[in-house]
């Protein structure tokens, strides 16, 4: 009896081993260990054999089990092994990738962030002011006088209720100086319009970002450290700044800031990249006017403002040479900044 | 404004100055140098050569080789292609090593197989005004070798951008005086003006207020003709066109000076010059031709006739200028108040050096000087000086200002010293007065506060010698930092979801007014029209994002990109009530989709983007709310509908009307949605608290259903939305099925299959529960008309 059983495991173990795939191993295991396997009938045989012959011929029937079984498993493991091997085999990591869509903030976005995350740090706080303005938040708060150049229909758009699109954010300040309590400590980023024919370096509606600061001891110092502050977080901290002194109706002393840009293969050039200054008495007093308070008293507040243009510090930033390129909004363009 | 190095000279030594460093001096002194123009020529290897032989180069027709003298041992052999010059004449010859105006340096080299050693050099190629063509024959006497730039003057034209606050460097002895300053040389002395007035009963000043002075000068008994060569030299130096030796007088002095000059033919002028307001409507005819109807503002120098011989400041008149035929002049030097000139420069357009001078204020100090130096500059020794008239008074001299020298010391952060600051204001020409107070020179009217001191101190002191500080006060979130972020949010999520942001033109055509997909309807007159465009095609304001993508869609569509994926944020505006009421801006958020949904690929089917894509994004924006499109008639467009998120509308949804995207050539259907980002801003926000995950296991069981072809999928969404069964937590449409060809199931038909999760918070539920919350589901669903169970 037990040279059968032995048999069965030789025949079964040949099998096994034969068995070249999942389906033919599983026939071998059914074959030997199925409900009709060879083992299984001759397990079922063990009825008939004498009493004192029973363990032995079940320590047989185990043994043979045992072995058919890991056979089975190594032989599964084997085939298991040999099957990965051919699914990563053939396989062309060379062939391009499954497109997944990309998308991109517009370059005028990106600075605009850079530049209000570099304030933020400061402590500026955002403001906003409507862009259809009126002749006093636009000029008149700002000590610009009535036949002041800009104020005419060839440089500023004009509507007929006598309102205007803003020539500048600085209509923010006046705004925020209307109602707020000090300190006022703001940035204000948004659309700006002058009458200007769209060309390579001029657009009609173009983005400033202004921002002003008005408490009782604000300094030249405070203007020249937060300025420079700026810029060296927007290009660089060995980027050299310069303030070059300037006009503008609104601010005295006012300047104008360059900064040494620095390309490779050119020679360092200065570059004007905004304007800033100390506020003028009169914009206060303006304001204090319609205010009806002396909030605003300049014997005691000082402030200093500042204005710079986006899409200029974008042009510069990435060397564009077209500002149209700003609002053309080519995908080869925009693609660029994914 | 332009200043010539040379004329500058005139007044001040600047012999060891270099002119970068003058520049310099400007640029922070806050005259912004906006050009610098050498004329003449720079190089020394430019010499003086005579051509000795000129011979027909064997291997190009047009190519002569030369032999010059350039006083050299040897005669130097140079290829040339000029055909204007004779053996014998005299030419500039660049040597090797000589840099010629664009930093070409001449090398020796070959030509065509021929040494050439040199240039033979024509005007412009070494820096002269374009003369004939070909090379430039110099005088027979030019001493060989030498080097041309002796030939010829040299002198460098600065391109100055004087800010209008200051008017009183508007000339060379103002740029001198204030470059004398900053440099702390003195100026070169000259023998003082001091003449004398004559007050005229032959002129009468109407209008004071406008013209509080005026004088004019009879000068009689003399010629027009050429002028002599260093006033015309002066003129051409600064770009001026030479006219006759009186109007290059009068010019020559308001560049110098700063203070303009009219001369009149005095046999045009009848009896004594009146200053007048101009008559409502009087016609006057400019020297250039041009015709001007007047208003009671403007001022006019009229003559007893009446006749209108110039318009005050700003331009002479046609008829009363000096011609050729002019005996003898009323030469006119007056002070007029800058307001009314500036009004009526730019009533009319005219402007003029005069009048860009008079509307910002001349020195008062300056009108009897300036025709002191005209007068003596067209006598020109030849007569006695006639005497000058005058009529009215000269303005009053600035106030004095004082300057708070505590103020001064805390804006600059205690930089410099009180004797440093006063330094400065002496050196400006201002005069210390008791008590704190500063006498200010009558050129410089602009100074009249505190601040304007202490601006003058800080430009000339510097901002490079004031401390940074770096400090700051604290300031509170504002609402409209928390819009800001709440757009940033939104930017980046339709960027992640492979959208290209975009920044389109704010003002719109009307041709664009086809494509608007504004939130609310606009009626009539809600458009915001500016009154003088640039032009027609940015004449309105926006009241709808979506043309700007439209044509920056078209714009990539022409560039042959077939998967376009826009979006643009920003201000909309319109007028709330037909033009009547208030103009409203609001801020908008436009979505464009057209063509592939991706770049084609081995990997992935071309799929032309459907209305499916674009809900989608919408979607994606807001994964917190349920999106959806309720179908809404709008004229324009096709398949538009409301977006809702729950039961807020937040925008409007719609396809291009299929003739528009021919009209427009865009191959693909355009998807277009116009939301309304103030909404959004609110609906973005991160749930206030997380809610428990599930401990119990669901289950989920489909159907099949078969609705009419024309029956919204919303019908069903609807009915399970109205379904208050506590064990449905979620469903999801699987499938949808149509056969237009009517095999499979009826053309009218559609089969849309959905599944159903159900689940218990506090078991796991038994089968039978299932069956019988999907039984109820099923029982809801089956109510819909017309619909089957498959």
């Amino acid at each position: 009896m037990n040279e059968h059983v032995s048999t069965i495991q030789t025949l079964a173990l040949e099998l096994i081993a034969a068995a070249s795939d999942e389906r033919t191993l599983d026939e071998a295991r059914v074959s030997v260990l199925g409900k009709k396997g060879t083992l299984s009938l001759a397990g079922a045989a063990i009825k008939d054999v004498p009493g004192d012959q029973k363990a032995a011929f079940g320590q047989a029937l185990n043994t043979a089990r045992a072995a058919i079984t890991s056979a089975l498993e190594e032989k599964q493991n084997a085939l298991l092994e040999i099957a990965d091997r051919a699914a990563l085999s053939g396989i062309d990591l060379t062939l391009p990738a499954r497109p997944v869509p990309i998308g991109a903030l517009h370059p005028l976005t990106l600075i605009r962030d850079e530049a209000v995350q570099i304030l933020r740090r400061m402590g500026f706080a955002l403001a906003d002011g409507p862009e259809i303005e009126d002749e006093f938040h636009c000029f008149d708060a700002l000590n610009t006088p009535a036949d002041h150049p800009a104020r005419n229909e060839k440089d500023t758009f004009y509507f007929n209720s006598g309102k205007l699109l803003r020539t500048h954010t600085s209509s923010v300040q006046v705004r925020m100086m209307e109602t707020a309590t000090l300190p006022i400590r703001i940035i204000a980023p948004g659309s700006a319009y002058r009458r200007d024919e769209i060309d390579a370096t001029h657009l009609s509606v173009f983005n400033q970002l202004e921002g002003l600061y008005v408490d009782t001891d604000v300094t030249l110092p405070d203007l020249k450290g937060t300025l420079e502050y700026f810029f060296h977080e927007m290009f660089g901290t060995t980027t050299e700044v310069r303030f070059r002194p300037h006009f503008f109706p609104f601010t005295e002393p006012s300047f104008e800031i360059d900064v040494k840009l620095q390309v490779k293969g050119q020679a360092p050039r200065w570059i004007e990249v905004a304007g800033c200054g100390i506020v003028d008495p009169a914009v206060f007093e303006a304001i204090n006017a319609t205010r009806k308070d002396r909030v605003l008293d300049h014997g005691k507040v000082t402030g200093f403002a500042f204005g710079m243009g986006l899409d200029r510090l974008a042009m510069i930033r990435w060397a564009i040479k077209d500002i149209r390129l700003l609002i053309e909004n080519d995908i080869r363009f925009l693609s660029q900044f994914a | 404004m332009n200043i010539s190095l040379n004329w500058l000279s005139t007044h001040l030594d600047l012999s060891d100055k270099s002119i970068d460093g003058i520049s310099d001096l400007f640029t922070f002194a806050g005259v912004e140098v906006e050009g610098i123009t050498s004329r003449g020529i720079a190089s020394e290897k430019i010499v003086v050569a005579r051509i000795i032989e000129a011979i027909q180069h064997p291997n190009a027709d047009r190519l002569k080789v030369t032999q010059v003298d350039c006083g050299e041992s040897e005669l130097r052999q140079i290829v040339c292609g000029a055909q204007n010059y004779k053996v014998g004449d005299k030419v500039p010859c660049a040597l090797p090593g000589a840099v010629l105006p664009g930093g070409f340096t001449i090398g020796e080299t070959v030509m065509r197989k021929v040494e050439s050693k040199g240039m033979l050099c024509a005007a412009e190629e070494i820096g002269l005004p374009k003369g004939e063509d070909g090379l430039l024959i110099l005088p027979e006497d030019s001493p060989i070798g030498a080097p041309v730039k002796t030939l010829f003057d040299s002198d460098v034209l600065l391109e100055l951008e004087v800010t209008p606050n200051r008017p009183d460097l508007l000339s060379h002895s103002g740029m001198a005086r204030e470059l004398a300053t900053l440099l702390k040389t003195p100026l070169i002395s000259r023998p003082p003006f001091k003449p004398d007035t004559i007050p005229s009963d032959t002129i009468r000043i109407e209008s004071p207020d406008s013209c509080p002075y005026y004088t004019a000068t009879f000068i009689a008994d003399i010629e027009v003709r050429e002028s002599p060569a260093w006033l015309k030299e002066r003129l051409t130096s600064i770009g001026l066109r030479s006219i006759n030796n009186i109007v290059d007088v009068t010019n020559y002095v308001l560049h110098e000076i700063g203070q303009p000059l009219h001369a009149f033919d005095a046999a045009k002028v009848t009896g004594a010059l009146v200053v007048r307001q101009a008559k409502e409507g009087e016609a006057f005819k400019a020297l250039d031709g041009s015709i001007h109807i007047l208003t009671s503002d403007d001022l006019l120098i009229s003559d007893e006739s009446g006749a209108a011989l110039a318009l005050a400041g700003i331009m002479g008149g046609l008829d009363s200028g000096v011609t050729e035929s002019t005996t003898s002049i009323l030469l006119e030097s007056a002070y007029f108040t800058p307001a009314n000139i500036r009004r009526t420069a730019r009533r009319t357009a005219l402007s003029s050096d005069s009048s860009y001078r008079f509307e910002r204020g001349v020195d008062p100090v300056a009108v009897v000087q300036a025709a002191a130096l005209a007068i003596h500059l067209i006598i020109d020794g030849k007569c006695s000086e006639p005497g000058i008239q005058s009529a009215g008074v000269l303005p009053e001299p600035p106030l004095p200002v004082f300057l708070d020298l505590e103020k001064l010391h805390r804006l600059l952060g205690n930089s410099i010293s009180t004797p440093a600051a006063e330094d400065i204001l002496t050196r400006l020409g201002l005069e210390k007065l008791p008590a704190g107070s500063w006498r200010i020179p009558t050129f410089r009217a602009d100074l009249q506060r505190h601040i304007d001191l202490v601006e003058e101190i800080t430009r000339i002191h510097g901002l490079a010698n004031v401390p940074s500080r770096l400090q700051a006060t604290f300031a509170p979130t504002s609402e409209i930092d928390a819009a800001y972020d709440a757009d940033m949010i939104l930017r980046r999520r339709l960027a992640a979801l492979g959208l290209y942001e975009c920044q389109t033109i704010k003002l719109i055509a009307d041709s664009q007014l086809a494509d608007i997909l504004p939130l609310r309807l606009l009626q009539d007159g809600d458009l915001i029209r500016v009154k003088s465009p640039l032009s027609e095609d940015h004449s309105i304001m926006r009241p709808s994002i979506v043309p700007g993508l439209v044509s920056s869609a078209g714009r990539n569509v022409r560039q042959q990109i077939n998967s376009i994926r826009l979006f643009e944020m920003g201000r909309v505006f319109r007028n709330a009530g037909g033009g009547k009421a208030l103009d409203q801006e609001s801020d908008a958020l436009a979505i464009l989709v057209t063509g592939n949904t991706n770049s084609s690929s081995w990997a992935a089917k071309d799929r032309t983007a459907d209305l499916y894509d674009l809900k989608g994004i919408l979607s994606a924006l807001l994964p917190n709310q349920t999106v959806t499109l309720k179908p809404k008639e709008r004229e324009n467009v096709a398949l538009s509908a409301e977006i809702k998120a729950g039961d807020q509308t937040i925008g409007v949804f719609a396809r291009m009307l299929p003739k528009r995207e021919r009209d427009l050539d865009f191959p693909n259907p355009v998807f277009l949605a116009e939301l309304d980002l103030g909404k959004l801003r609110k609906l973005i926000s991160s749930p206030t608290q997380t809610a428990d995950l599930p401990q119990f296991p669901g289950s989920s069981r489909d159907a099949a259903m078969e609705i009419p072809a024309d029956t919204n999928n919303c019908r069903i969404e609807e009915a399970l939305g109205n379904a208050s069964e506590p064990l449905l937590v979620s469903y999801e449409c699987f499938d949808l099925f149509i056969d237009p060809s009517g095999r499979k199931i009826a053309a009218d038909r559609k089969s849309i299959a959905y599944r159903f999760n159900y689940r218990a918070q506090d078991r796991t539920l038994k089968t039978a529960e299932i069956d019988e919350a999907h039984e109820r589901i099923l029982e809801l669903l089956g109510k819909i008309p017309g619909l089957t169970f498959r």
